[in-house]
């Protein structure tokens, strides 16, 4: 990405998620940003990582290093991790302390995601957050 | 003259709403139907003029509530051909209903009896069954039927002498399609079973004659044919509500009690316990009467040639899986190889378009498939060619934005 001045800038996901101005863009942005997430291996999409409550499967691995926590994820459903991506751009590279004093509702709610936030049937965005917060 | 669908959109002020800036097309109704403007007068005007609790007080509103609770009783009765309004159990759904002729039967069964559903039943006619197998030692069989409705005749075999229930959807709420319905309840009668048919997805386009069915019990709900929640309904012929033991029990369904033993009351009361959903009750009859003043058999043209059409939109592009049938239903239930249903549900929704993706309920059904899921359109009387036609062209749409792989 780069701005006015030509020159490269990190993805910023927060402004691009909040400069989304309605569901159709938010869809888009989250298509993008799911190609930006890096895909898990077949050995690590284990039962065992897999996250319940989730009508597409979502895979999520945390990793401690040096007291900071560092996660990798994946899922069959696009949109999914789009989502993934912006939940662990909240989170990564945080203590464990750091991230259970976070309101991660708050903010995904701040980017235009509380819709995903629901706890229908059809997305386990909350089974998510949980797990993060209980690992 | 053909069926004008624009005819009916006013007694639908629900539908004339914007979803985030697109016009709403409501395409899952097989879920639940909306609900005319007659049914939410009724509902109000039950609260406005006759609130009170039925068959009790020796009231004057009292008196209103229970003729109206009653004579819904005869609407609901003449709608599906019941021969007798007692026959008519008023439930929460067709779940419900269900669980009550599961529990009732219980105290018949034996170990080694055998329960027969098909393989296209939403898990509500299929748990109950199941479990009710486990607490008798009875064992659950499983029709199979083909994803086209299809049957062998080699599955006669299914239906043996130790066959003592056989439940049976008559049309799938997953893929649409219709259930040889009336060879297999011959088949089942034969054995000399109960025999109960799911009609939840066929009350809404179908009319229904239970006599003609000739099956112990039909069960629907009211939320589905245009009615509200929370009400649904269990037929049955009189022998086979009589055996039914009451699943639940309590007020309104006794005669006399006292500490030693409970005398039960007569049907329909003996197996409605508490007070009923009085304003359920009212809003279903005037559902029935909104459907009663319509044109059935143009309704169902209708509908089915929504579905129709967009099957053969969507089979003519290529690349879509589509597991109802091209016609006689009244929905389209699909997959795209490589998108996750979820994600093309998420852009439909984005514009404005409310279909249902996932297992349906059915998951047996769904492992018969191969798939985990479906992308469902449901139509209903009051939806357009123009509505199913954004369908198609939304779903390219998403098919194009997240077929980038």
């Amino acid at each position: 990405m780069t701005d006015s001045l030509g020159q490269q800038k990190p993805v910023n996901i927060k402004a691009l998620l909040q400069a989304c101005r309605n569901k159709e863009e938010t869809f888009k942005t989250l298509v993008a940003l799911s190609k930006t997430l890096p895909r898990l291996s077949v050995e690590e999409k284990t039962e065992e990582n897999k996250i319940k409550g989730c009508e597409s499967a979502v895979w999520l691995i945390m990793e401690e290093n040096n007291g900071t926590r560092h996660f990798k994820a994946d899922s069959d459903a696009k949109l999914m991790r789009g989502v993934l991506v912006a939940i662990l751009s909240l989170v990564e590279g945080k203590t464990q302390t750091d991230i259970q004093q976070m309101d991660l509702k708050a903010e995904l709610a701040e980017l235009n995601l509380s819709s995903y936030l629901t706890s229908s049937r059809t997305n386990g965005v909350l089974a998510i957050l949980d797990k993060i917060n209980k690992a | 003259m053909a069926f004008d669908p624009l005819l009916l959109r006013p007694l639908f002020p629900i539908l004339a709403q914007s979803a985030y800036d697109h016009p709403l097309t409501y395409l899952d109704n097989a879920a639940t139907t909306q609900k005319p403007l007659p049914v939410l007068d009724a509902i109000q005007d039950y609260y406005r003029s006759f609130n009170a609790n039925v068959h009790r007080g020796a009231h004057f509103l009292s008196d209103r509530a229970t003729n109206r609770f009653e004579q819904a009783r005869d609407t609901v009765a003449n709608f599906i051909n019941a021969p007798e309004q007692s026959h008519v159990i008023w439930t929460k759904g067709a779940t419900e209903a269900i669980n009550t002729v599961a529990f009732g039967l219980e105290h018949l069964l034996e170990k080694g009896d055998e329960i027969l559903i098909t393989s296209l039943e939403h898990h509500a006619n299929l748990v109950p069954w199941q479990q009710l197998a486990f607490r008798t030692g009875a064992r659950l069989r499983v029709l199979p039927l083909t994803s086209n409705g299809e049957w062998e005749p080699e599955f006669n075999r299914y239906f043996t002498d130790r066959t003592r229930i056989f439940a049976a959807t008559q049309i799938s709420n997953a893929i649409g399609v219709s259930t040889p319905l009336q060879t297999m309840l011959d088949h089942a009668k034969q054995q000399g079973a109960f025999t109960l048919v799911d009609g939840a997805q066929a009350v809404a386009h179908y009319p229904i004659d239970v006599q003609a069915l000739d099956c112990d019990f039909y069960v629907f709900s009211g939320h589905k044919m245009y009615g509200p929640t929370g009400i649904g309904v269990l037929y049955g012929k009189n022998h086979a509500l009589e055996v039914l033991l009451p699943y639940q029990t309590g007020g309104e369904m006794v005669r006399h009690v006292s500490y030693q033993a409970t005398e039960f009351n007569v049907l329909p009361y003996r197996l409605e316990a508490g007070t009923p959903h009085i304003e359920g009750v009212i809003g279903l009859a005037a559902a029935c009467d909104f459907l009663n003043s319509q044109d059935r058999l143009a309704l169902l043209a209708w509908e089915q040639s929504l579905a129709t059409h967009v099957y053969t939109r969507l089979h003519k592009e290529g690349g879509i899986e589509i597991y109802s049938p091209e016609k006689n239903t009244t929905l389209v239930s699909l997959s795209v190889p490589n998108i996750h249903i979820l994600d093309l549900n998420a852009y439909l929704d984005s514009q404005g378009v409310a279909v249902r993706a996932g297992s349906h309920c059915a998951h047996p059904l769904m492992a018969q498939l191969g798939v985990a899921g479906t992308l469902r359109a449901s139509f209903a009387c009051y939806n357009t060619m123009e509505e199913a036609n954004r369908f198609c062209d939304v779903l390219l749409e998403a098919i194009d934005l997240l077929n980038d792989e």
